[in-house]
């Protein structure tokens, strides 16, 4: 028995065993219409390739390891910290297997944080479709953040720093969310698969890059039924929509003095939105009452004007109604333009009216852009900063 | 047997030729001017108490009535110990002990008085077991010095000391201690019938006790704690245990053990509640990460890149670039230089011995990273787990759980988190299989005693722990209140 039970053990051998320093970890993927590189092309020259449609071009972010640590083998400084691999074909899985033919070491997805799918692919392609292996694919973490670009995805994975990791970037810009309400909280794979097969439309980050710099700006509209992006809400729209659904968690509202026109700056501290259905004789309304309490922390008007109840009822009007504007345009872009929703009306009447719901789920995108919603917005000013002028 | 002098006297010679420390010595007794002759062993008797004693009351002192046996013990030596034998072969025996044998001429009976000379260490401070708060005593090597601080320890009639004679060629004396009317009379049984069964010619020191009475030598655990700690040793008295005590050694044996107690200071009980159990939950924690922390980092970086936290698998993979061995080779390479190091340290000196760490230690690691046999995240590990190994007072746990380390670590290597897993079920399950003296390694754990719970991972404050430990089995179950 013992003997059975020693060879059990050398039987298996080392299974899995792979040193982490025989391995290159990928923490970025950008998803381009297909367009080789000249690597690419050049390897092509030279007889290497295979069956394929060029239909994607698929860059990898990998780490750079000589320039993560802090050993004695100093790398050049003008080497970057990561490295930025492309291979166009159209099967993800075959081209991620296919760098095993161009790397000493196998990449694996453990890390993988972003994914960057560009405008022009997610206009063609199924959302689905595309991320389909990153879902199948069990070392893939369903925690990777799902980004749009408007430029070439590969863009926003570079950079002209040699210290900036592009994949990173991206990633810790996501978690500013708390100072501006441009950003979306991150749609991980994890809430998108929910998402799709739900049918739900949903938005996600637009990230548009220049120079190895980028940005976020604003949101691209997924629709629900087609699984294909239909447009684009501006940096403006995307505020409306975090201030519509409740998802940001703070921010600045730039509001303009309602005689003078000189700028308020209010920081919203708490955000709470309510979205209430109701369903009366047949018919369904909303109504949305958004509560934001914050402080006042830059205002340009002339110090004459005195702090007191009138001139913080008119400070809060001004910003009630900078909220109301951002709000309704985004509304409107979404009932009337793209008539989708993005911003969880349905999952109120779901849970509130689940029989108005079922019959109305199938269309419900069509039958959102319908419905009438009303708007509340109260805006509190707390404080007036630290500032003892006025 | 006659009580002539010169032909006994005889006798003994013929058996003390080869005894060349047994001396004799033949003098006359003062008033009746009768031979005598004391034999007594060079450095084993008190030379003081002879000549005082002895030889001083029968040359000067006595005087003329005829010296009888009952006149000598009743009326001339002030010796408190003295027995009568009629047998050479006995004197002889009593007298390498260090008694001295007085033969009269005339008399048949001869007499055996205690002379010992107990050359015995000072009560010290125990090595092994330094305490920052508690007594500063210790065992000796001396049997009655140990008796005796037991018994000084307070007033307690209940402490009962059995004496026992173990070897077959060097026979020793060894005590069996417990408290009459708490300990379990079962396992006061068992211990006395254990060691009655020790079958051995010669026993120098309690480590052969404890490996001749202990339940399971497969076991890396030890199922004995010893101790030179005499508050230890009275502590687990009064929970009900018992105590072995052997002449010769300042360790004494404390039975039954759980594991949990392995891993206890006597501090734990004299600071303040809190602090005590902060420092067990403490030292817990440094028993896991002393076991298992290389063969973690062995299937971290072989089979499970996709756990470590991003950043910090980019930084180790920077470390390792170029290392030219695995993990696991690695990580033996460094464990087993710590081990001899930390060897190396015990037998050097005690001046060189924390020299020779620092040189070891600092450079050797640092050397090692340098020239890239190693990477600087595994000397962390390797440092890591050896400090940890310190943490834990009883010195032969933290040897097993030294040797059990290795074994994790080829688990690990073969099977990756899996196999270290597995490795630490099939410890656990021997620990609960395992038994000292009838009860449970593991208790109160398994089998499961919320009432003992009170002094083991925490130690909860002294007003809660009304009482003593259920998996004893004691008579008294009241420790307080």
């Amino acid at each position: 028995m013992l003997i059975s039970a020693a060879i059990l053990f050398l039987q298996t051998g080392c299974w899995s065993k792979d040193e982490i320093e025989d391995l290159s970890i990928y923490i970025g993927m950008a998803l381009d219409i297909g367009e080789q590189s000249k690597v690419e092309k050049e390897l092509e020259k030279q007889g290497a390739g295979y069956a394929r449609k060029k239909t994607m071009t698929f860059t990898i972010q990998i780490i750079n390891e000589l320039k993560g640590g802090k050993g004695e083998k100093t790398p050049a400084a003008e080497q970057k910290a990561y490295i930025n691999v492309s291979e166009t074909g159209d099967s993800i899985f075959e081209m991620i297997r296919e760098f095993s033919t161009r790397m000493e070491r196998p990449v694996i997805g453990h890390h993988l944080k972003v994914i960057v799918v560009n405008e022009k692919l997610a206009r063609r392609k199924r959302m689905d479709q595309l991320l389909d292996f990153f879902l199948r694919d069990n070392d893939i973490r369903p925690s990777a953040v799902v980004f749009i670009s408007k430029s070439k995805a590969s863009h926003t994975l570079e950079t002209q720093s040699s210290t900036v990791v592009p994949a990173f970037r991206l990633l810790g810009i996501t978690d500013n969310q708390y100072r501006s309400l441009k950003i979306m909280s991150p749609v991980t794979l994890a809430k998108l698969e929910g998402k799709m097969h739900a049918g739900m439309s949903y938005v996600l980050q637009n990230v548009v890059s220049a120079k190895g710099e980028v940005a976020f700006s604003g949101a691209a509209v997924i629709k629900g039924s087609s699984q294909k992006l239909i447009g684009f809400l501006n940096e403006k729209e995307l505020v409306g929509l975090m201030l519509l659904s409740g998802q940001g968690k703070g921010g600045q509202i730039k509001a303009y003095h309602e005689e003078r026109g000189e700028v308020i700056s209010y920081e919203i501290k708490k955000l709470e939105s309510k979205i209430n259905a109701i369903v009366k004789n047949g018919k369904v309304t909303f109504e949305v009452e958004i509560e934001t309490t914050g402080r006042v922390m830059e205002e340009w008007t002339p110090s004459e004007l005195e702090i007191n109840e009138a001139f913080t009822k008119q400070t809060e009007a001004a910003v009630k109604e900078e909220i109301e504007k951002l709000v309704l345009s985004t509304l409107a872009k979404l009932q009337d333009k793209y008539k989708t929703d993005v911003a969880g009306f349905g999952q109120r009447l779901r849970i509130q009216h689940p029989k108005v719901w079922e019959p109305m789920k199938k269309d419900w995108d069509e039958e959102f852009s319908q419905i009438p919603v009303t708007i509340h917005i109260k805006s509190k000013i707390t404080e007036y900063g630290a500032t003892s002028r006025r | 047997m006659y009580g002539s002098l010169s032909s006994n006297l005889q006798k003994v010679r013929a058996i003390t030729a080869r005894h060349s420390d047994v001396n004799i010595r033949e003098f006359s007794i003062a008033g009746s001017s009768v031979g005598a002759a004391i034999i007594y062993a060079d450095g084993l008797a008190d030379k003081d108490m002879i000549d005082q004693h002895i030889l001083k009351v029968l040359m000067n002192d006595v005087g003329e009535e005829t010296i009888t046996c009952s006149i000598l013990t009743n009326k001339v030596l002030t010796v408190s110990q003295i027995t009568i034998t009629h047998e050479i072969e006995e004197i002889i025996r009593k007298v390498l002990t260090g008694q001295t044998a007085l033969l009269v001429d005339g008399m048949s009976e001869m007499l055996i008085i205690g002379t010992m000379l107990s050359k015995s260490r000072s009560i010290e401070e125990p090595i092994s077991e330094a305490l920052v708060r508690g007594p500063r005593t210790g065992f000796n090597e001396t049997l009655s010095d140990n008796t005796a601080l037991l018994r000084r320890h307070g007033e307690n009639a209940s402490l009962s000391m059995i004496a026992m004679k173990v070897g077959k060629r060097a026979s020793k004396d060894l005590i069996i201690a417990y408290m009459e009317d708490i300990a379990d009379s079962d396992i006061v049984e068992e211990v006395k019938r254990r060691v009655s069964k020790i079958d051995i010619d010669n026993l120098p020191e309690s480590g052969y006790v404890e490996q001749l009475i202990e339940d399971n030598f497969l076991s890396p655990f030890p199922q004995v704690q010893s101790t030179e700690r005499p508050d230890r040793v009275i502590a687990a008295l009064m929970e009900g245990r018992v105590a072995i005590l052997l002449d010769g050694t300042p360790f004494a044996l404390i039975v039954p053990v759980t594991f949990s107690m392995l891993l206890q200071s006597p501090e734990d009980y004299y600071e303040r509640w809190m602090s005590g159990s902060l420092l067990r939950v403490l030292r817990f924690a440094a028993a896991l990460i002393s076991l298992l922390t290389p063969s973690l980092y062995i299937s971290f970086i072989s089979f499970h890149p996709g756990l470590i936290p991003t950043k910090l698998a980019v930084s180790i993979m920077a470390t390792r670039v170029g290392v030219p061995f695995s993990s696991l080779v690695e990580a033996l390479i460094m464990e087993i230089a710590i081990e001899i190091l930390r060897e190396a340290g015990l037998r050097l000196p005690k001046p060189i011995g924390p020299a020779m760490g620092i040189v070891g230690g600092l450079i050797i690691g640092e050397a090692a990273v340098q020239a890239g046999i190693v990477s600087p995240i595994l000397v962390i590990v390797v440092a890591v787990t050896a400090i940890s190994s310190f943490t834990i007072p009883q010195y032969s746990v933290g040897i097993a759980l030294r040797m059990l380390r290795f074994i994790a670590m080829f688990c690990a290597a073969a099977f990756g988190l899996y196999g270290v897993i597995l490795f630490f079920l099939m410890l656990c399950v021997h620990v609960v299989k395992l038994k000292s003296f009838g009860v449970p390694y593991a208790s109160p754990a398994v089998p499961y005693r919320l009432n003992d719970w009170k002094d083991f991972i925490l130690r909860m404050p002294l007003t809660m722990m009304k009482r003593r430990p259920k998996m004893l089995k004691t008579k008294d179950k009241v420790r307080k209140g």
